[in-house]
């Protein structure tokens, strides 16, 4: 089998279009890597710029009651992820800046795909675009006629009497064109691993590896189809139009309806519908801003009783600080349970596509090659997620600032001096643990693995069955 | 063999392929999928809107209620008084809608990407958070909608590659090809007769498709003459692959050198160029994070806010001059609350100055998509297809300014009202909702 192997691998060395067409693909592979990479830069550079001119602000505020402080807000930005440069994901179409405020929870806006009219439907020209759309074309290319040509030469027959088995020959075809897909795709991890030598940790090596092995699954699935239409057709024309065919299917046509359909299973509410649901929710909680409300005379009696005293005015603490924070835990409910009925729906819509890839291997290669590069939609979520948590950190600390802090019941105007404002931390996100990421799509890699001994099996009765003659 | 026997022969050619049949049923049926899809979000739209014009039906009626009854705001609101125009005016529950029109079931475009609706009043800018997408999921974004544009633009050039890839170069591999010139007036012609033949036959599905989308949304009200320029631009965008993919076949003898060909300018004409044109801008203008509109909304409008009475309200008499003769401007008494109330004309100014730069930014951006359109076409049409959608970037960029006009004519009400020392009744506040409410 090895025997046959090299020899392919001599044949494709030999073809000079092929020889000339790699190198031109080699060419915009590592274009498209140090496009991405200086990209990434770039944008790493602009996050870092807006990162330190906001929390420098917060820093040099000198004195500010905290619950202005809390209106006041900070922002965070969405930080740049190194493997964005391989595949960026949902990142431009989710949004960049995040307000972070007192009394609610903000939505991420400003995304890159708004600031500009359109311009590529398929994304920036990342790896990932590369590697997911054009070189399995290469790859059909390569083997779409390996054994119907030998069939036509009448080679095979010769092979076959010289002792070589159906089933390696048609895997010796298989390897050897799946190797060059290979062989590109480890071009791409290493000239990734140059340019990012100082940067690369073992999360990032981890994740890189898992990439790497979703594409070569990918490769070989594809690789291997498109020898057994060679196997099974005598016509080579024919095992061509159909990989195309299929080629349209699987990265075009199914992705789209699917990802269309699934939102329709599992639809998500309108954001007026949303905004309404959570208003009302909110409107049965004690306003933050309004003492009258029955929760609040509740939370009065609760804190006056506490502290034995018949009056708001006797107490040794402002009560309007623990008044706001009160409506700050009881929003923070309303919040979970709206925000996260969003998280659960697409949830459940990513579960429904991700079974797609029963259907479509380039559903499960698309899943797994955005969601180890770290920027799907379940990073995402993640990080509005630790977003929302340091928000809550933060006001609770403004908020136990004004309410003992030193400041009495309806002094508004009590200050609170810049060493506190500098206490609090910045906020710093987090990636999310691999483990959690490979758990969420073991189902991507496993129908991966699926297809893959599918395609065997496919090569084996194709082997069984070819016609020599 | 005249040209005409040729364009009619190989229209059996085709009846007798049924590869190359399903190729088209599958073509059409993705277009068909796509103009619901398109037409789904414009109904979808319209809906929203209706409903939310009945809730600010409601709420305006609350307050007209509060005229009729001789009250001047909600109870648990004691310090509401709707008979002052700064609260009359807040209460007006303004709406601007970017109203999706019909031909949006070509194109969804940039729709998906901005919010349709919002509540303006004089603190508001078009660059608010509410200004955010309908809730939807990021990957189904950034996949994109399978939409008419996307079928026209993108799964165009690979059915008529597929229909087209073996003309010729069939002949010549089975070694027929002199046969048939023998009985060919010229190869040319026998060519170009059967690549005519698909030519036309993916135009007229094209028409039909648009013909079709036209009756889901009711596009031939228009009177614009939209549908005759996707027809046109259809065309045109069908000649540019039509004559790439027929050079190849006059040229090419071999099948997979002819197919390797047209599927390599596919890819380079729809996923190569356009990429590195997005990844080009992306790398010369990065993603703008908004920190000059952040200070603006916070430092910069304190800043406002600390200047000194006199100074604040020479800067509101340079902008209105003529409240400056005012009796309220003039009433020590009076001029301080009415400076207040009228202090968002200087805060809408400022947010006016920091919107400019990103406005400038965005349209630079565009600028260089622009200059790419000589070698980037596919690009070019799905701007033109989202233009005649209404759905390109332009079309919310002008429903932005909409939306800067209704603030500043709801903050010029408030100033000249207020220093007019204006009493706010039943009809006034009706004038208010007219005069504000001109789109709904």
């Amino acid at each position: 089998m090895w025997t046959i192997i090299k020899n392919e691998g001599n044949f494709l060395r030999r073809n000079k279009i092929l020889l000339l067409l790699s190198l031109g693909f080699v060419l915009i592979l590592i274009t498209s890597l140090l496009m991405g990479n200086k990209q990434v830069q770039q944008q790493s550079l602009s996050y870092e710029t807006a990162k330190e001119h906001i929390r420098g602000q917060w820093e040099s505020i000198k004195e500010m009651n905290p619950h202005s402080a809390a209106h006041y807000g900070t922002y965070v930005f969405k930080p740049s992820n190194l493997l964005s440069s391989l595949d960026e994901g949902v990142n431009s179409v989710t949004g960049n800046v995040l307000r972070v405020e007192g009394h609610v929870q903000n939505e991420i806006v400003h995304s890159e795909a708004s600031q500009m009219e359109v311009v590529s439907k398929f994304g920036k020209l990342k790896s990932a675009l590369l590697l997911q759309y054009i070189v399995p074309l290469l790859l059909i290319f390569l083997a779409f006629h390996t054994v119907s040509s030998e069939k036509q030469s009448g080679r095979l027959k010769l092979l076959i009497l010289q002792g070589a088995k159906p089933f390696s020959l048609v895997i010796a075809k298989t390897m050897a064109v799946w190797l060059y897909g290979i062989a590109l795709l480890v071009l791409v991890i290493i000239v990734y691993a140059i340019l990012n030598l100082e940067s690369i940790t073992g999360e990032i090596v981890t994740r890189t590896f898992l990439f790497f092995l979703s594409y070569a699954t990918y490769y070989f699935i594809l690789t291997g189809l498109a020898v057994f239409f060679s196997v099974r057709w005598q016509n080579a024309t024919v095992a061509l139009t159909s990989m195309l065919g299929i080629w349209i299917l699987w990265t075009i046509f199914i992705p789209n309806i699917m990802m269309s359909s699934v939102e329709k299973w599992h639809p998500l509410p309108s954001r007026a519908e949303f905004k309404a649901a959570m208003t009302e929710d909110r409107s049965k909680g004690i306003d933050g801003h309004n003492p009258s409300d029955e929760r609040g005379k509740e939370l009065k009696e609760k804190v006056l009783k506490k502290y034995k005293v018949d009056s708001i005015s006797q107490l040794p603490i402002n009560f309007d600080g623990i008044r706001m924070q009160a409506d700050e835990d009881y929003g923070n409910i309303v919040w979970d349970k709206h925000f996260g009925n969003l998280r659960d729906v697409q949830a459940q819509q990513k579960a429904s596509f991700q079974l797609g890839g029963i259907l479509n291997p380039f559903i499960s290669l698309q899943n797994t090659s955005k969601g180890f590069a770290g920027n799907d939609n379940l990073h995402h979520q993640e990080f509005l997620l630790q977003v929302e948590k340091y928000r809550r950190v933060l006001i609770k600390q403004l908020n136990d600032e004004h309410a003992y802090g030193g400041s009495k019941s309806g002094d508004w105007g009590w200050k609170a001096d810049n060493t506190f404002f500098k206490s609090i931390a910045d906020f710093k996100y987090q990636p999310i643990a691999l483990k959690t990421v490979f758990s969420g799509y073991l189902i991507d890699v496993m129908l991966l693995l699926l297809w893959a001994l599918f395609i065997l099996f496919l090569l084996y009765r194709g082997a069984k069955k070819i016609q020599v003659v | 063999m005249k040209a005409l026997k040729i364009f009619l022969f190989e229209g059996k050619h085709f009846a007798r392929n049924p590869f190359k049949i399903v190729a088209l049923l599958l073509f059409i049926i993705a277009g068909i999928y796509g103009l619901h899809n398109g037409a789904n979000l414009y109904k979808n739209q319209l809906v929203e809107i209706q409903k939310i014009n009945q809730n600010i039906e409601k709420e305006r009626q609350n307050i007209i209620n509060y005229y009729d009854e001789g009250k001047t705001g909600p109870q648990a609101r004691p310090w509401v008084n709707v008979t002052e125009p700064f609260w009359a005016i807040w209460y007006s529950s303004t709406y601007n809608f970017k109203k999706p029109s019909p031909t949006m079931v070509y194109s969804i475009g940039q729709a998906e990407q901005y919010g349709f609706y919002k509540k303006v009043t004089f603190s508001s800018s078009p660059y608010d958070a509410d200004m955010a997408e309908e809730i939807a999921n990021p990957e189904r974004i950034q996949n994109g909608t399978l939409d008419f544009s996307f079928v026209a633009l993108f799964l165009l050039p690979l059915v008529l590659l597929i229909l087209i890839y073996n003309i010729k170069s069939y002949e010549s591999e089975q070694g027929f090809l002199p046969l048939i010139l023998v009985q060919s007036a010229s190869k040319n012609t026998w060519v170009f007769s059967r690549v005519l033949f698909y030519f036309l036959l993916i135009f007229l599905s094209i028409i039909l498709l648009l013909v079709y989308g036209a009756t889901l949304t009711n596009v031939f009200t228009l009177t614009s003459g939209i549908l005759g320029d996707l027809i046109l631009i259809s065309f045109f965008y069908l000649m540019f692959w039509g004559v790439l993919y027929a050079m190849i076949l006059f040229r090419g003898k071999s099948i997979l050198g002819n197919t390797l060909q047209m599927v390599g300018l596919y890819l380079l004409f729809t996923f190569i160029i356009p990429a590195a044109v997005h990844q080009w801008i992306s790398i010369e203008k990065p993603t703008n994070l908004m920190t000059d509109f952040i200070d603006a909304t916070r430092d910069k409008k304190q800043e406002l806010y600390d200047l000194p009475n006199e100074v604040a309200e020479a800067k509101l008499f340079e902008m209105y001059p003529q409240i400056k003769n005012t009796e309220i401007a003039k009433d020590s008494t009076k001029n301080l609350g009415a400076l207040n109330d009228s202090f968002y004309a200087l805060t809408n100014q400022l947010m006016k100055e920091s919107i400019a730069p990103i406005q400038q930014e965005s349209l630079e951006k565009n600028q260089m998509v622009q200059s790419t359109y000589w070698f980037n076409p596919v690009t070019y049409f799905q701007n033109h297809f989202n233009k005649q959608s209404g759905t390109h970037y332009q079309d919310y960029q002008q429903y932005r300014n909409q939306i800067q006009t209704s603030i500043d004519q709801q903050i010029r009400a408030l100033v000249l009202d207020t220093y007019g020392g204006v009493k706010v009744d039943k009809p006034k506040y009706l004038d208010y909702l007219k005069k504000f409410n001109n789109d709904q």
